[in-house]
């Protein structure tokens, strides 16, 4: 199969993915989300790094999750450390602006958005694809989002100088939060997933 | 008589939007909170609740084993699982075991209503 066709399948199961993140995002935040696929890409680790350090310079609060299965990939999402309080208020369905610190709803609204979406994106491997994965409980972080970023993906720096990174950006329609999302293949799976694709 | 829930959930905001919906529409005592599987059980033991809404995925012992482990302690025990949408496997197992019913999260607070009530024979 053709370079270009791989790189088509990729971006379709990236599509569907993330279209069921936007369904399961709007749901739990009762508000419109519109998650956009910024790319399907095999990136140089040194340029990835550097772009999500020019893109995203402020703190941020995120969550790793561990897919384990058949396709064992890592996930993260963050979002901008403020953008953050006002994502707890929506999920409690609080009056925008009462959530005013960092308290443990705050860290657990990343947490379990970070599980929710995660989840969404193992059930389309399930579903559609008939690839098993399960993911891990999320381990949430506060810090710059380079540096959550640089820990996300130095395992797969270790091992390789490009990685094939799917990754994504969410809208909150009308108040204007951004949150990120990505996927990154572990070990082998990068290999395995061209091969399914393939198949597709 | 208030129905006496405990609320088990590694997330507190989860914890959280149950208690709201269940505190809202009245009833309901929500005797305890819990953060692993270990701790279900434990309080489990110890308050003997109506009702328990259990996660599945949990940190030290998740909350099929817990589920077991309360069934074991009593066969009666009525226990709503709570899941993120892709654990049809875990949740199916969870049934098998002796699980009253589940909730899919996201949820909406007639879901969780209808599920708590149909536990409880309401």
């Amino acid at each position: 199969m053709a370079d270009q066709e791989i790189d088509r399948a990729l971006k379709l199961v990236a599509n569907l993915s993330i279209d069921k993140a936007s369904q399961v995002l709007s749901k739990m935040i009762k508000a419109g989300a519109k998650i956009e696929l910024e790319g399907v890409s095999l990136e140089d680790v040194t340029k990835a790094t550097e772009r999500v350090m020019q893109s995203d310079t402020g703190d941020v609060v995120g969550a790793f999750v561990d897919l384990v299965g058949d396709l064992p990939f890592k996930f993260l999402f963050y979002v901008d450390a403020n953008d953050s309080l006002t994502l707890t208020d929506l999920i409690l369905r609080r009056e925008l602006g009462t959530t005013k610190k960092f308290d443990v709803y705050v860290t657990s609204t990343v947490q379990e958005l970070g599980n929710i979406l995660a989840s969404a994106v193992t059930n389309v491997f399930a579903s559609d694809f008939q690839i098993k994965m399960k993911p891990t409980p999320p381990i949430v972080v506060h810090d710059y989002a380079s540096t959550i970023f640089g820990e996300y993906i130095m395992e797969a720096a270790a091992e390789q100088d490009e990685i094939l990174m799917i990754e994504s950006m969410f809208r909150v329609v009308r108040l204007n939060v951004k949150c990120r999302m990505f996927l990154l293949p572990k070990g082998d799976a990068q290999k395995e997933l061209a091969a399914i694709v393939g198949k597709i | 008589m208030a129905k006496r829930i405990l609320l088990v959930d590694d997330a507190p905001i989860i914890r959280l939007m149950i208690k709201d919906i269940l505190v809202e529409c009245g009833g309901y005592e929500i005797v305890a909170e819990g953060a692993t599987g270990k701790e279900a059980l434990d309080l489990y033991k110890q308050l003997k609740p109506d009702l328990v809404t259990m996660d599945i995925v949990m940190p030290e012992m998740d909350g099929i084993q817990a589920l077991e482990e309360i069934l074991k302690f009593d066969p009666k025990a009525k226990v709503v699982m709570v899941t993120a949408i892709d654990q049809r496997e875990s949740l199916m197992k969870a049934i098998r075991l002796g699980a009253t019913d589940y909730i899919v999260k996201p949820f909406e607070a007639d879901r969780v209503m209808s599920a708590v009530q149909k536990a409880l024979g309401e």
